[in-house]
């Protein structure tokens, strides 16, 4: 088992978020929006990494909150965050699926032109240059990644999921989910190797 | 690239990743505690989990949709969400049909003067009363609006339609005809029912956009 990482840099959950959440599941439908607006961010970010590409990843962050939605009244506490995460990444998976039994859909390639990439300043205005170089590099590097490998590394390194979670998710065998993450750790250290001294140690 | 001397790299990413079995592998924490290379590798590994831990939250591209548009109580929302089209659409037809049934009449008299008048009443008659026959003297006979498709069919019988085709229509244009005449003086003076399905087409319709208005609350 992993050890969940800790979130920073991330939205922090909200104030009075355990009442919140407690009106969104009575049917409170301005909790819930309260709850959505301030967690789209990290969902959004979740189902981008999952899916590369705009447009998919802003389908599949809305997916998420329709099935929250539905959900919520049978939310029953643990990190709401996480749930919705989790929740999240099924929808990501759904449209991944959906594409894949589309041939005619066109998938986004890694190996196409310039990474299109999210403004992450805007995320974090105050963010030192040093670490807004290393997670440009990092996304660029997962990019790079073999699909399955970079759905288990984001699953698991970047979103905290442990490997029970992340097999249920990709419908893959536990040692499989294993093999991908160390896998793609491991060609991510060769990728980043160039930028080794931007790590934090 | 297998290493006899190290152990598999695999297995050092699981002991970055703390795994409970690569931590009890004592032969692997023995290897990598007297290993640079493998210590290195393991603290690289580490680094590189912790900074992918970090990787920020990304904005959305577009504005999202954060609510369902599904009302929470479908008993309400839902009945009247399935019933607002055609609801309207009924209502809409009714409307359609008073608008023109009530504005026949106009072009009538813009046409005919004021001979119109007794082709409205005996419609009325006709359609509304029910009693195709009512009009005595007048059974069999049709009245015909300038070849509209407003012609008056008291009762689709065989007499009737024998007396229509042989051409013994009462032209209200032409006003000299004596059965014509005979039929607006008998034909008793009804309210037009046109104007009533105008009003309550529209009825229909406004009451169905006020259902909606009110028990299907707007997302966002």
């Amino acid at each position: 088992m992993t050890e969940s990482p800790t979130p920073s840099r991330r939205t922090p959950p909200l104030p009075d978020e355990a009442a919140v959440i407690a009106r969104a599941a009575d049917g409170d439908r301005v909790a819930f929006t309260q709850l959505m607006e301030h967690y789209q961010s990290a969902c959004y970010g979740l189902a981008w990494r999952l899916l590369h590409d705009a447009d998919q990843a802003a389908d599949a962050t809305q997916d998420g909150f329709m099935h929250a939605y539905k959900a919520i009244s049978s939310y029953r506490g643990g990190v709401f965050r996480s749930w919705l995460l989790r929740i999240t990444a099924n929808a990501s998976y759904d449209i991944l699926r959906r594409a894949q039994r589309r041939p005619t859909t066109v998938l986004p390639d890694p190996e196409d032109g310039a990474p299109e990439l999210p403004d992450i300043h805007a995320v974090n205005p105050v963010e030192e240059a040093t670490k807004s170089e290393l997670y440009r590099y990092l996304e660029v590097a997962l990019r790079e990644l073999p699909p399955d490998q970079r759905a288990a590394v984001v699953l698991c390194d970047v979103y905290g999921m442990d490997y029970n979670e992340v097999a249920a998710m990709t419908e893959s065998a536990l040692g499989t989910v294993k093999s991908r993450i160390h896998r793609g750790r491991l060609r991510l250290r060769e990728l980043m190797a160039e930028h080794r001294e931007l790590f934090t140690r | 690239m297998l290493n006899l001397n190290h152990p598999d790299d695999e297995r050092l990413s699981g002991l970055a990743s703390h795994d409970t079995d690569a931590r009890a592998d004592s032969s692997l924490t023995a290897h990598v505690s007297n290993c640079d290379r493998c210590t290195d590798l393991v603290s690289e590994l580490g680094a590189l989990r912790a900074s992918l831990a970090e990787l920020p939250d990304l904005v959305p591209s577009r504005p999202l949709r954060l609510l369902p548009e599904v009302e929470a109580s479908p008993s309400s929302a839902g009945w009247v969400r399935r019933i607002f089209a055609p609801m309207l659409t009924a209502g809409a037809a009714l409307a359609l049909v008073g608008m023109v049934g009530t504005s026949l009449p106009v072009l009538d008299g813009m046409a005919s003067g004021g001979a119109a008048l007794t082709s409205e009443d005996a419609a009325a008659e006709e359609l509304g009363g029910g009693a195709p026959n009512a009009a005595g003297g007048a059974d069999g006979e049709s009245v015909d609006d300038l070849g509209t498709q407003r012609s008056v069919k008291p009762e689709p019988s065989s007499a009737f339609l024998g007396a229509g085709d042989g051409g013994r229509d009462v032209d209200t244009a032409g006003g000299g005809d004596d059965e014509g005449e005979s039929l607006t003086r008998e034909l008793p003076a009804e309210r037009s029912p046109w104007p009533m399905v105008l009003f309550t087409g529209l009825a229909v319709m406004i009451l169905a956009a006020l259902l909606r208005w009110v028990l299907v609350p707007r997302a966002g």
